[in-house]
């Protein structure tokens, strides 16, 4: 086995450095300010504005509304009959730090070892992955881009979908610690149990790490239970993966008696725990909407229609697609079925801008379209949770990013070939 | 140890004297007890329905000389006094274990296993080697060890005392032994569960050849590893077996100048059940497996028995039409665990609903006059046998039915009912003996009696100790009553002396010798005293040891006899819940076939066509009997016509999925050859999934279901309609064309075990079979011009290749590269053949033009990409760009759960600038085209079948849905009957947990589960993730 695995090694790098070949250019700083004009603009925040313009400046929004009137220094981009909205933000993916699904030497997802709390996606963010162009066509425009696989995975970080190197594309981080909560089944199976233990274990261990580190300097440094502090210190939150009742409700009062700052990453069974997700005001992440129950006695639809009903109960939640970044496209299907299926289209468009940027705290820099905050946004050809409609074009930080990604490659090589042909 | 070892030996011999078969030499002294015993004064049940309330039976050296109610027993026979008892003719168990040993696991193939999984890849060719050596059998027997019939249980046969004695105390006196492991199992034999060696204990050899679906891991071999590789095994070995005695005959008749036919003694030992003068045995694990079993049996004219499984309830009438007898087991499941919120959220209803209604089964059966017969197979402790039969009959089972199935029943399949199954004269007496009604809860087997010997069920003493006695002891004392009670195996006693109780402890009673103690400060004396007797009916007498160690006598005289307490076995404290009868039975499932309305008329909508008529806006559509008739403005409602307002909604044809791996029973892949032709997703299609009803909730009514994708080529395919509630072979599309999954690039050669390794390989080895089936059909041909000679053996991978070679069969072909696409047209062009789809079709936006000039379609995804390399150079605009260029293109799922949302799949493609309608084209009429089945689906004509969705809005709308879905014109699905669907469930499972937790809180176990978990994909089998290997 190893011998293949070598030998898809060498063959996947030469793919990989023949893609970075054709990989688009990341664009400039915005150099002149910009204004969008005619367009239908959904600030998601402030409601929408029929034929509005939005200008922005060194990367910030500085004024949205109608019948603005234009700077002379200012760039047009005219959007008639066109729509804008808040880049999407991709509350849960391994964007950036995968390639292949098959091939796991491309894969830095999953650290060796259970509790890994001192690992930190940024720093292994693949800034040529052909993924992130291909997501930024479906208009995303950050995503929390997440370790997963052990018990306690590490960080996540904020990325910004445009940049030369890592450094320059993190828009902030660490952003969650992720952990997976275990499933306690009557008929099994130590290894839950203990994967419990550990994380009890280990935030404890902090705990005391922390106490002996205020006490005394000169206490040896442990890699994983010094990155744990902020989050012991409500900086960060714990992103809790928990779909199952029984996970939800303990890690809730789990969360409480450790008193850190939970997220709950999953959430199909959230409506058994309504009232406790809203008085401990833990926010839901739903990942994915597009599935099915895994009880064959549901209602065919009952997970599309769950985020309408977390909505009607009062939780805070956020819309996630799936986790593969390959996949990372179909967010904004996702939201789309949720709006189908009962959620408000208004609540639909937050769930995948506005929420996830409130739940992370990154609100002060994107998720909407308001003055002073990022100039990331999207120009469409038509409503974004209509599968029909086409992104095109995207601004991050008020820089014109380019939109050409493999998939449009592909198309337009292929589109010459057979023209060529037909030309015989 | 060496001492031990010689009395064993001893008793041994000295019981082998008197057990010896016929043709034994004498070894000492004969052995000449009469055989004469006259059971008298019993309850006779004669046979089913005839009942002798006082009467006698005379049984003289084995076998029933008279059975009456006014018999003086003939004077030289020891009289039983039967009276109280109950006396059943002996019950046969068709199908048993019991004396077969385990066959020894084949160390030498295991380690080669081990082996296989260390060597390093680049070994290959030595691994080829080692498999080759592995495969190949010793003797002359068949080439897959799974194949055994020659097996003979009679041979094998070990009598087995402890077992043969737990199923004695069940009323069984006789059992048809086989063996159990492997596909073709062997020969079973008819035994008693007597006392002997085999010569004395088997009855009958060569009974019937025994079968099963499931291969024995123990005995290796790489092939088959699906149910429906199984069946192709079944299939070949029987037509093998039926070649091999044609091909012997042909060559006895005139050997001179023929090549001589193989010697094989497995298919030798076949003869009589191809020539259906052998019953086999079948057993199965559901209903559906049932009608897969009876289907093998009606192809090869098969006399099979079917070993049940319970569930037949769930079909009777379709497993009444097979007229195959059955074999029940009656282990009816225990309670699910519900004790818990999580674990009562995760239990279905098909479950609970089965653990209510399971024990239904034999009555239901026998009202529907299917012939059965019951076994202690699949019960873990046999000891219960009688206990979980009564819940049967509770359940309505009449008693004589029960009775037949015990009985007359199995002695009848036998052929020996002249011999067995009543108590008459002149039959092998085999009888059981039992203290009440056999039926009722509180009744025990008391003996058996099998071929005129007597075997005791619980061996009572010849004197019971226990009563009231009055004690005793000269000079000592001890002057009082002692009473002794309990349970025989648990006695307990009381001594009183000078009103004073004293317990005894401990009080053991054997062989008519009685110890107890007590402590004798109730005598004035410091420790404890000891005492033991001798008993006889009305007296005892022994001696005792007082604490100072002064022995001591004593008597007692019986006062009172023991009479036991009445004990009542608390009935079931919980009801059976009553539900309505549903298919299937689950979740959803529909009481009957929805109606067909003479006509229906669909108004006011707008009605995508998928047709040369393309949309029409606020149209109307009538269905004439699961017929398209019109689509036009204004239509007539003919009279009585169901009439449906669809203003503001749209109508589009059903849906249709070019590619799915769902409803298949027991694995999607045959992974056991890289050529597995033979096997077919049509043997195992299961009816009975949740996603059925799923899809047509999402709008698809038909789709291509197919084997997985781990071999160039793969099984054969069912092309289905979602009749929700229909049995498997009713959802076949019946004129659909027979087709065929292939599968190229990593998938086939991720295999480092098998031919092939590089896609070079695969595009040899697809030719090599299409080269070897060509050839195949000229030896037919040359056979079949004078019919003389050595026939040709019927191979049925090669006879399904030779269908493709002759167009009779479609190639659906797995692929991800654009050089294995054109290396495939090229092999199929060289043979005159032409690929009727590729699938997934990664790269075919690559060589459009290529495929377009083959004639091949193009099935694809709308955006799945990068989960493997292959998949890497991907684009979303490959159906836009095989569409430009006139390659039938169509959008596939390969993914059960996206089968339910296909309008959602279609819509992404408009994306890429392709229409609308074109776009739906995608997942309706392109894909009944690919499929050869557009005469009958996919568009909205005239003529054809009524298959159609009507949506809340249009069809590509993430805010639409399917309100209506309608195959054949017949509806089955209604967004408003789901909600009141939902509702019945709901109430179900409340009710039916409530039902087991009252089980549970009876002291039932429960059945334990996978518990606890969400697993949404369970069913969802994906090429995508199409990892395997070979165990």
């Amino acid at each position: 086995m190893k011998f293949i695995k070598r030998s898809l090694t060498v063959f996947s790098i030469v793919i990989i450095l023949c893609l970075s070949l054709q990989a688009q250019i990341p664009a400039s700083p915005q150099q002149q300010p910009v204004a969008i004009t005619g367009a239908t603009i959904y600030t998601v925040s402030g409601g929408v504005i029929q034929d509005g313009t939005i200008i922005f400046e060194d990367g910030k929004i500085t004024a949205i509304g109608a019948g603005l009137e234009i700077p002379e220094a200012a760039e047009r981009y005219d959007a008639s009959g066109k729509y804008v909205y808040p880049g999407l933000i991709h509350a849960y993916t391994n964007m950036g730090l995968t390639e292949i699904g098959a091939v796991d030497v491309t894969s830095d997802i999953n650290e060796f070892g259970q509790i890994n709390p001192n690992v930190r996606a940024e720093k292994a963010f693949h800034p040529e992955s052909r993924h992130i162009p291909v997501a930024r066509s479906h208009g995303i425009a950050v995503s929390l881009s997440s370790p997963s696989g052990s018990t306690i995975s590490g960080f996540s970080a904020a990325m910004l979908m445009d940049g030369w190197t890592w450094e320059g594309m993190t828009l902030r981080a660490p952003i969650g610690l992720m952990i997976n909560w275990p499933m306690i089944t009557d008929n099994d199976n130590n290894n839950a149990r203990n994967q419990l233990k550990e994380i009890k274990q280990a935030f404890s261990n902090a705990r005391s790490y922390k106490k002996a580190r205020s006490v005394s300097e000169n206490h040896r440094t442990d890699m994983k239970w010094e990155a744990m502090i902020p989050v012991l210190q409500r900086e960060i939150p714990v992103v809790v993966q928990a779909n199952n009742a029984r996970q939800i409700q303990d890690a809730i009062t789990w969360a409480e008696s450790e008193n850190v700052r939970l997220v709950i990453l999953g959430g199909r069974d959230a409506l058994y725990a309504v009232d406790q997700l809203i008085a401990k005001d833990v926010p839901v992440i739903i990942t994915p909407v597009l599935t099915s129950p895994g009880r064959p006695w549901q209602g065919y639809d009952e997970v599309y229609s769950n985020a309408a009903e977390l909505h009607e109960a009062g939780i805070r939640f956020a819309i996630s697609g799936e986790y593969g970044s390959a996949n990372a496209m179909r967010l904004r299907h996702h939201a789309a079925t949720a709006a189908g299926f009962g959620l408000p289209a208004d609540e639909a468009m937050k769930a995948i801008t506005l929420y996830p940027a409130e739940i992370f705290g990154l609100s002060d820099r994107i998720g909407s379209l308001e003055v002073g905050k990022d100039a990331t946004m999207i120009v469409t050809d038509g409503e974004l949770l209509d599968l029909r409609t086409s992104v095109e074009q995207m601004f991050i930080r008020g820089r014109k990013i380019d939109m050409a990604d493999q998939q449009k490659n592909l198309f337009k090589r292929y589109r010459e070939k057979y023209r060529q042909l037909s030309e015989e | 140890m060496t001492h031990r070892f010689f009395i064993v030996f001893f008793f041994f011999i000295i019981s082998s004297l008197l057990l010896d078969a016929q043709t034994s030499p004498a070894v000492g002294l004969r052995d000449n007890t009469p055989a004469v015993h006259a059971l008298a004064n019993g309850r006779i049940v004669v046979g089913p329905g005839n009942i002798i309330e006082n009467g006698t039976v005379v049984i003289r050296d084995g076998v029933i000389e008279a059975v009456g109610s006014n018999l003086s027993p003939p004077t030289d026979a020891r009289v039983w006094d039967m009276s109280g008892r109950t006396l059943y003719a002996g019950f046969i168990d068709l199908y048993s274990d019991i004396g077969i040993p385990e066959p020894e696991a084949d160390r030498e193939r295991r380690s080669i296993d081990v082996l296989l999984r260390q060597v390093p890849a680049q070994f290959s060719s030595f691994l080829a080697a080692q498999i080759a050596a592995e495969e190949t059998p010793e003797g002359a027997l068949y080439w897959n060890p799974q194949v055994r019939s020659y097996i003979d249980g009679a041979m094998v046969f070990k009598p087995d005392a402890r077992n043969a004695s737990a199923l004695r105390s069940q009323g069984f006196t006789n059992a048809l032994v086989a063996p159990q492991d492997g596909i073709f199992r062997g020969r079973s034999a008819f035994v008693s569960l007597g006392e002997g060696d085999g010569n004395d204990l088997i009855i009958r050899d060569n009974v019937t050849q025994n079968i099963s679906f499931d291969r024995s891991n123990r005995l290796g071999g790489r092939y088959p590893t699906s149910l429906m590789g199984s069946i192709a095994l079944i299939r070949q070995t029987l037509s093998d077996a039926d070649w091999y005695n044609n091909a012997h005959e042909a060559y006895m008749r005139n050997p001179s100048g023929k090549e001589r036919p193989e010697m094989n003694v497995a298919l030798a030992a076949l003869t009589d059940v191809v020539r259906g003068r052998q019953p086999v045995i079948l057993d199965t694990s559901d209903e559906l497996a049932f009608l897969r079993a009876s289907k093998i049996a009606g192809e090869y004219s098969l006399a099979m028995w079917v070993r049940g499984s319970g569930h037949e309830y769930k079909r009777i009438d379709a497993v009444k039409a097979t007229g195959l007898p059955l074999i029940l087991p009656v282990n009816f499941p225990s309670p699910p665990d519900v004790s818990t919120p999580e674990n009562a959220r995760e239990v279905s209803l098909e479950e609970l609903r089965h653990w209510n209604d399971a024990p239904d089964n034999p009555a239901r059966l026998a009202q529907s006059g299917v012939t059965f017969t019951f076994t202690s197979d699949q019960l873990d402790d046999k000891k219960k046998f009688l206990s979980q039969l009564r819940q049967a009959v509770d359940r309505g089972l009449s008693k004589d039915a029960a009775l037949a199935a015990l009985t007359t029943n199995p002695a009848q399949l036998l052929g020996m009912h002249n011999k067995l199954g009543t108590i008459e004269r002149g039959k092998i007496a085999n009888i059981v003996v039992a203290d009440g009604d056999i039926f009722s809860s509180n009744t025990k087997v008391v003996d058996v009696w099998i071929d005129g010997s007597r075997f005791e069920v619980e061996a009572v003493p010849d004197v019971d100790v226990r009563g009231t006695w009055s004690v005793s002891a000269v000079d000592r004392d001890i002057e009082g009553t002692m009473e002794i009670k309990g349970e025989l195996a648990r006695l307990s006693g009381t001594l009183t002396i000078a009103e004073k109780d004293i317990e005894l402890k401990p009080v053991n009673y054997d062989l008519q010798r009685l110890s107890v103690g007590f402590p004798g400060d109730s005598i004035n004396v410091d420790g404890r005293i000891i005492m033991s007797a001798t008993v006889s009916p009305e007296e005892m007498f022994g001696s005792g040891v007082l604490p100072g160690g002064r022995s001591f006598e004593w008597r007692a005289m019986r006062q009172e006899h023991f009479t036991p307490e009445q004990r009542e076995r608390p009935d079931r404290k919980f009801e059976k819940v009553d539900l309505p009868v549903v298919y299937p039975a689950m979740e959803y499932g529909i009481p009957q076939k929805p109606e067909q309305p003479e006509h229906v008329l669909v108004q006011n909508a707008t009605i995508w066509t998928q047709g040369p008529d393309g949309i029409w806006e606020n149209a109307d559509m009538l269905i004439r009997r699961g017929k398209i008739a019109q689509v036009g403005y204004n239509l007539n409602p003919p009279r009585n016509a169901v009439v449906i307002d669809a203003g503001g909604k749209h109508v589009t044809p059903g849906l249709i999925d070019a590619h799915i791996h769902t409803s298949i029973a027991g694995g999607v892949n045959e992974v056991g050859n890289a050529i597995t032709a033979e096997v077919s997703i049509r043997d195992v299609l299961d009816s009975n999934n949740i996603w059925i009803y799923r899809l047509l909730a999402g709008g698809l009514t038909s789709a291509n279901s197919l084997h997985g994708s781990a071999n160039p080529i793969g099984g054969q395919n069912a092309i289905i309609k979602m009749r929700w509630g229909a049995l498997p072979d009713e959802m076949l599309i019946d004129d659909a064309p027979k087709g065929i999954k292939f599968a190229l690039g990593e998938n086939v050669t991720r295999n480092q075990r098998r031919y092939p390794n590089t896609r070079m390989g695969v595009e040899q080895i697809i030719r090599d079979e299409f080269q070897a089936a060509l050839e195949y059909e000229v030896a037919w041909k040359r056979w079949e011009q004078n019919r003389s000679g050595i026939p040709p053996r019927r191979d049925h991978r090669l006879e399904t290749v030779l269908e493709i070679l002759k167009g009779e069969r479609h190639i659906h072909s797995h692929c991800y590269r654009q050089d294995e696409i054109i290396a495939l047209i090229r092999v199929a062009e060289d043979f005159g053949v032409t690929i009727r789809s590729f699938q997934h079709t990664v790269e075919g936006f690559k060589v459009a033009e290529v495929l377009q000039e083959h004639g091949a379609g193009a099935a694809v995804w709308s955006d799945w990409w990068a989960f493997k390399v292959e998949a890497y150079d991907a684009t979303t605009y490959n159906a836009r760009l095989l569409h430009d260029q006139g390659v039938l293109t169509v959008i596939h799922s390969d993914n059960t759960q996206l089968a339910t949302r296909m309008n959602w799949e279609a819509a992404k493609v408009v994306q890429t600038g392709v229409y609308e309608e074109d776009a739906l084209s995608m997942i309706t009429i392109n894909a009944a085209k690919m499929l050869g089945i557009d005469h009958r689906v996919g568009s909205l004509e005239a003529g054809k079948d009524a298959d159609f969705v009507i949506w809340k809005q249009h069809p590509l709308a993430t805010d639409t849905r399917a309100e209506q879905t309608w195959v054949d014109g017949r509806k089955y699905f209604d967004i408003e009957d789901d909600v009141r669907m939902r509702e019945e469930v709901r109430e179900q499972r409340a009710q039916l947990i409530q039902s087991a937790l009252a089980a549970l809180d009876a002291g039932e176990q429960p059945r334990r589960g996978r518990r606890g978990g969400i697993s949404p994909f369970e069913e969802d089998y994906s090429c995508m993730e199409d990892h395997y290997e070979i165990h």
